[in-house]
């Protein structure tokens, strides 16, 4: 005992001292020790030394927790903290004052002296160095885990923060264990009334961007799909990506019912979904750990809200009746309209491009909507349907840049965005051409028609020219024929094999459809589907081009085919006039009026001149016609090949049907 | 924390690099009882690790847990002796402090941090008993006899605990190889009432945070394990939508699986863990929410001596299987999609399969390259919705497709189906040409978690009786085209022809085709199904009703023949040879009787004009005579010979295989009986 300079009591006071974080009069702060030392000119023993060493590590420790707790706090006007880093700092500073408290019994206990073997017992508890290695115990095991947490959070905020905590709590320690506990409770609390007044009220209190769903300012159409994501860094990992993904579903529908459908219902819903939930719509009554509370609460009020939105879709805003509508004004669904309107509109677009005047074919669709069933629709609809004329290039006629257009308006342009609206214009502008050529096909068939039987009274033509003008005859018959095939085919696949299928595809999502998101996925399915087999995706971009210039072709063939009826109808009038000048009143008739067209173009030539000229023009136009139909067949073989490289199975399908006696497969063998 | 270590570690290199002897004068200068004062405050420095005047630490080098203590040599002999006997206490004291320090850490598991912290509150009591003697000390109350004595009953326990301190941390261990390590420990010191309960003590304190986990995947299916410690790993990769294509579904077998180091105490009952939490996370993957009823005694508490645990384990097993089951048969209709199955795969279904057969006919006859399988699918669809099938909710999951190769090839390469004597065989001539008939099977789109039980293996073997019983039906849908044109020349008088011959011989192949078809599905299918069906009404897990499955369709394809590859192929030959006659009729009676049959036919049935009928008979009669005749006649004789001297080697085979395969008796009932009746 002799050799020691100092009391052990004023040791011991030290060391309380400099456990919270005080020099003492011997145990000093050593900075290049960091560490709490007793000074060296202290004579002491060396186990004194070693204990006194030992039990300062806690006010090392402590040190550095004050330091972190300090320091944020001064920050915290200048510098955001977060609202997460302040609780998480209360928690701290609520465990500390534990610790003070722990420090004054302590300090009370110290001032006791301590019996020496020299001097006789004095009573009370008194602190020795030994003693207080027992006391330190627990205090250095929380302190230390503390002081761990300062480390891994001191650059993290928010939710990220949260996440790092969490991830220290899965510890086997029950001490440990319920401290963690009572820490994250604490700091977890400012998240999930975030989640809380997210999930109920819709509203983002979240001043220092702490919380795992970030909005920002967009218009009301993209409020959906842009105005709110996920932050992935903020996204403590006991909150799950499902749970996470539901929870910026359910505000994100508060929003878009508030903001796009001018709705109020939801607040209804949301208590509703609280009650349920077992929770009131009080402020902080989760709490970390109830990781099932709040999944109920989430999962109570994303059924609610979805429904709602849903019901203020389909009700209110009529979602599916627009769907239809635009099934049957867009993609030509609605036949007696279709075939009005082309009737009409159709000697317009004949005209280029920059001589239209819009307004004309908007008074034309309306007419046609008057005229045709669809007068019967809801007016709100039929208001939408606009005419649209696309920009147009040098010699681009009516038909290249006609188009139907249906108006959107909030919120349903959620759903029919532009780029949406862009594809159902191109999936129209392909209907239109393909109704067109079939229109004019029909027409070509509606002039052949009489031609035909009145052919029959070519008995009076020269041998040859005869055969020619039969052989003619019947070419542009069985051209028309093939080419009326393969659109019919063309024309029943798309109505029926894509559309039909795809749209009955769509109402069955739509009714199993529980949240927009649901929605949104499946009007994309539907398009996309329409898109892809309908031959206007991108792998089958060539076939389209090869498409098109079918269609093209067959156009051609319309108007050669109107040569060659317009010839053949005045050499009739020709011949009825040369052999028979008045035999029946109705040729005559004609026989007249073409005079009057063309006077003294034929007449005066005589009957061998016209059989001549007549062999000349038949000869012209067979040519033509073989050229035609040569081209045809290249074309169409071309475009059959490419079928089956095809990814859609409805597209072999297709090909099936085109090609259901195998002519073509055996006319031209594929490889 | 890691820095806390570190300090520490600092603190002690310091101290030993301070050590500066001299300091202080050599203990043997003192009075004996000043001595044993000093000896005492020194020990019970060192009994907390901490070194004192003359007692000094060293621990050699490059060895951590290996620690010794020395005296001050001019120290009183006695004594010296004395606090010898002390030093293996302060070491183990030592040991363990530093193992508590270490395995404090987060990377070290759960196990260990529980494990550690009932040591650390060991060592709290230790520390307070120090401390206590220290009390005694200065009240003078304290000799080093005294001291010894305290220390006593301390020695044995953490002698024990430094004994199990180093082994575990020798070993490196963590999970469950602490807790074995613990329970061995304690098992081979039974001696020792007192260590072993407190052994016992430590394991139940250790064990706490692996039930937690045992606890969360036996009530919720899932894997709560941020360490690795449990011993039921997930395989993320295998996804449920993989069961419909993966031939040994091994998103059942693999997706969780068993690891190393089952604590010993589970070791029996791990298997039913498994299954349990398996079932659990099947109920979650359908979106079923279940929910556990929790009550008191489900809690796992410990894994004492009366075997609680054991009973909880056992119940949530049964919750779990009981509440899936269910689930798969009321919810997902399991019966009733099998039942379908069996409508169409195994032809229960006889108006679907006429009709089909009968539009299909053209596109399955063509080469396998030509076939066309959506034509197929498309014509299939067209005779469900035509026919009774269209009732079924079901008919929509009917696919069709076409295999590559025929039925005998395709049981060959199916390794796991016990194919005796399949693997000498691999040059079984291909047969030249093999039609859709051959190679079309049915197929069907099962859903999740169906595809549990009906997994793509079930599903080969039900293509693979479908492709058997197809072709069958096609033979004698054949033979009754055979039949038919047989019967449109009866009412000619045909004797002296080849024709009655080739009647007796249509029909005895029909006999035969119509009496395998009778086996099949009389004596095969439809009891077995029966006997499937009753027992998975009292099936108690999904495990079991995948067994009755399976066993079902492996009893059936074996007593189908298809796993007896000789009777096999004697069985195709046969019907190939059937085949090849029904070819042959319409050539055969069509060269008997050379006249076109409308026509005859036609004056067969009026009956009015003799003359004319009398010419055409006289005409065939004077045909009789041609060469062309005896040729026909000739062949239809060897096909008769052909096909009796098949059926009867078939007869020896059957009967040698009958005895060890009873069923083969029924089969060769039926069929010896045509050559009986010849």
């Amino acid at each position: 005992r002799e050799e020691n300079e100092v009391s052990e009591e004023v040791l011991v006071r030290d060391v309380l001292y400099a456990c919270q974080g005080i020099d003492g009069k011997y145990v000093k702060f050593d900075v290049n020790a960091d560490g709490y030392v007793l000074l060296d000119t202290v004579k002491v023993p060396r186990t004194t030394r070693l204990i006194v060493r030992k039990l300062c590590e806690l006010g090392w420790l402590f040190r550095k927790v004050k330091g972190y707790i300090s320091e944020s706090m001064d920050r915290f006007p200048a510098e955001d903290v977060g609202t997460v880093g302040q609780a998480f700092c209360a928690a701290l500073q609520d465990e500390l004052s534990e610790y003070y408290k722990l420090l004054a019994v302590l300090e009370a206990q110290a001032m006791n002296p301590i019996p020496l073997v020299s001097e006789p017992a004095s009573s009370g508890n008194y602190l020795s160095l030994r003693r207080l290695s027992v006391w330190f115990a627990e205090p250095t095991v929380k302190m230390r885990l503390m002081a761990v947490l300062v480390d891994k959070c001191r650059v993290l905020r928010g939710g990220a923060m949260a996440g790092a905590i969490h991830l220290h709590a899965q510890h086997g320690d029950p001490l440990v264990h319920e401290f963690m506990r009572s820490l994250l409770q604490h700091v977890c609390s400012p998240l999930f009334e975030m989640v809380r007044s997210w999930v109920l009220e819709g509203e983002l209190e979240d001043i220092f961007a702490e919380f795992f769903v970030v909005g920002q300012p967009v218009k009301a159409e993209s409020l959906w799909r842009e105005g709110y994501r996920l932050h992935a860094g903020m996204l403590p990992a006991f909150i799950s990506q499902s749970l996470a993904q539901r929870i910026l579903r359910t505000g994100k529908s508060i929003n878009f019912l508030r903001v796009c459908c001018d709705d109020r219902g939801w607040a209804d819903a949301a208590t509703e979904a609280a009650a349920a939930a077992g929770t009131t719509t009080r402020r902080g009554s989760l709490g970390y750990g109830e990781t099932d509370a709040l999944e109920t609460l989430v999962f109570e009020a994303a059924k609610r809200i979805d429904k709602h939105l849903l019901d203020v879709m389909h009700t209110r805003y009529k979602f599916k009746e627009h769907c239809l509508a635009i099934k049957r004004y867009l993609l030509l669904g609605q036949g007696d309209f279709v075939q009005y309107l082309m009737d009409i509109v159709g000697p317009e677009l004949s005209e280029p491009a920059n001589t239209i005047s819009s307004f004309k074919l908007a008074g034309l669709l309306e007419s046609a909507i008057r005229s045709s069933n669809a007068q019967y629709d809801d007016r709100d609809i039929l208001d939408r349907l606009r005419v649209k004329m696309m920009p147009h290039g040098t010699g681009d006629r009516g038909w290249d840049v006609f188009s139907l257009e249906y108006d959107a308006r909030v919120p349903l342009d959620t759903v029919f965005t532009e780029s949406v609206m862009g594809r159902y214009l191109r999936i129209f502008n392909f209907l239109w051409k393909l109704r067109r050529v079939e229109h004019v096909l029909i027409g070509a068939w509606k002039m052949m028609k009489p031609n035909c039987i009145t052919s029959n009274s070519f008995t009076k033509l020269q041998g040859t020219v005869k055969l020619q003008l039969l052989s003619t005859l019947r070419r542009c018959q069985v051209l028309w024929n093939e080419m009326n095939h393969f659109v019919t085919n063309l024309q029943y696949y798309i109505m029926f094999e894509v559309l039909e299928v795809s749209w009955s595809n769509f109402s069955n999502e739509m009714e199993v459809a529980r949240d927009l998101d649901d929605l949104l996925a499946a009007h994309e399915h539907y398009l996309h589907s329409i898109v892809e087999k309908s031959l206007l995706g991108e792998r089958s971009q060539h076939l389209y081009k090869s498409l098109f210039v079918l269609f093209d072709l067959i156009l051609r063939f319309r108007s050669h085919a109107d040569r060659l009826y317009e010839g053949i109808h005045e050499l009739q009038a020709r011949t009825v006039a040369c052999s028979l000048p008045s035999q029946d009143k109705k040729k005559s008739r004609r026989q007249t009026s073409d005079k009057s067209s063309e006077p003294g173009s034929w007449v005066s030539d005589g009957r061998k001149a016209l059989t001549q000229r007549a062999g000349e023009f038949l000869r012209n136009m067979a040519q033509e016609l073989d050229a035609v139909s040569k081209e045809y067949t290249t074309l169409l073989e071309g475009f059959l090949s490419q079928l089956p490289m095809q990814q859609h199975v409805d597209l072999k399908f297709l090909l099936f049907r085109l090609d259901f006696t195998k002519f073509y497969s055996q006319l031209h063998p594929v490889k | 924390e890691t820095k806390g270590i570190s300090r520490l570690a600092d603190t002690k290199g310091l101290s030993l690099d301070s050590f500066s002897p001299g300091m202080d004068k050599a203990i043997g200068c003192y009075d004996t009882a000043v001595q044993e004062l000093i000896v005492i405050d020194d020990l019970m420095s060192a009994l907390i690790g901490i070194e004192g005047r003359y007692i000094s630490i060293k621990s050699v080098h490059g060895m951590e847990d290996c620690i010794t203590f020395q005296v001050d040599a001019s120290m009183d002999l006695a004594l010296q002796e004395l606090a010898k006997r002390v030093f293996p206490l302060c070491e183990s004291y030592l040991l363990i402090d530093q193992f508590v320090e270490s395995r404090s850490q987060f990377k070290n598991g759960v196990v260990n941090h529980a494990f550690a912290a009932a040591l650390r509150a060991l060592l709290l009591d230790y520390q307070a008993m120090v401390a206590q003697l220290e009390h005694q000390f200065r009240l003078g109350r304290l000799s080093i006899h005294g001291l010894w004595f305290y220390c006593q009953p301390l020695m044995g326990s953490m002698q024990a605990l430094s004994t199990v301190v180093k082994k575990a941390s020798a070993n490196n261990c963590t999970g469950s190889a602490v807790l074995n390590l613990l329970q061995s420990q304690s098992k081979a010191m039974a001696g020792d009432n007192a260590v072993r309960s407190l052994l016992e003590k430590m394991t139940q304190c250790a064990s706490k945070a692996y039930l937690g986990i045992l606890e969360r995947w036996i009530y919720e299916g899932v894997i709560d394990d941020p360490y690795g410690e449990f011993f039921i790993a997930e395989n993320k990769c295998l996804h449920k939508d993989s069961l419909a294509q993966d031939y040994d579904a091994k998103y059942w077998r693999q997706r969780y699986s068993l690891k190393e180091g089952i604590p010993g105490f589970l070791a029996n009952i791990a298997g039913t863990i498994l299954t349990t939490g398996k079932y659990l996370n099947v109920m979650r993957e359908c979106g079923h929410n279940v929910q556990v009823p929790s009550s008191e005694n489900s809690k796992l508490m410990s894994f004492g001596s009366n075997h609680q645990y054991l009973e909880c384990i056992k119940a949530a097993y049964n919750f779990a299987s009981s509440e899936l089951l269910n689930l798969i048969k009321e919810k997902y209709d399991l019966m009733g999609k099998l039942r379908s199955i069996k409508h169409y795969l195994l032809l229960d279904q006889g108006d679907f399969l006429v009709h089909f057969m009968d539009i299909a006919r053209d596109e399955l006859t063509k080469k396998l390259e030509e076939i066309s399988v959506e034509k197929l699918q498309s014509l299939l669809d067209l005779a469900l919705r035509t026919t009774a099938a269209a009732a079924d909710p079901c008919h929509e999951d009917l696919t069709c497709c076409v295999e590559r190769t025929s039925l005998l090839k395709t049981l060959g390469t199916l390794k796991d189906l016990e194919t005796r004597a399949f693997s000498d065989d691999n040059g079984t001539e291909e047969p030249m040409s093999i039609t859709g008939l051959e190679t079309f099977a049915l197929s069907y789109k099962v859903q999740w978690p169906l595809s549990i039980v009906i997994s793509r293996k079930a599903l080969t073997k039900y293509q693979l009786i479908f492709r058997f019983l197809f072709h069958c039906k096609h033979v004698d849908r054949q033979l009754c085209g055979a039949w038919q044109v047989h019967q449109g020349v009866r009412a000619l008088n045909l004797r002296g022809t080849a024709i009655p011959r080739s009647a007796l011989l249509c029909r005895s192949m029909l006999k035969f085709i119509n009496s395998l078809l009778h086996y099949l599905t009389f004596e095969v299918l439809e009891p077995n199904w029966h006997m499937m069906c009753n027992k998975m009404q009292n099936a108690k897990s999904i495990d079991e009703v995948i067994q009755y499955h399976d066993s079902f369709l492996d009893k059936c394809l074996k007593e189908c023949l298809l796993l007896l590859p000789e009777l096999l192929k004697k069985v195709e030959k046969l019907k190939l040879l059937c085949l090849q006659y029904a070819a042959a009729t319409q050539w055969l009676i069509s060269s008997c009787i050379d006249i076109p049959k409308v026509e005859e036919v036609s004056d067969a049935s009026l009956m009015s004009d003799k003359s004319k009928q009398w010419r055409s008979r006289s005409l065939s009669l004077a045909l009789n005579k041609t060469t062309q005749n005896i040729t026909v006649t000739e062949s239809i004789l060897k096909f008769e010979r052909e096909f009796n001297a098949e059926l009867q080697n078939l007869g020896p085979i059957l009967s040698s295989n009958s005895q060890a395969e009873p069923y083969l008796t029924h089969l060769a009932q039926w069929i010896l009986g045509i050559r009986n009746d010849q």
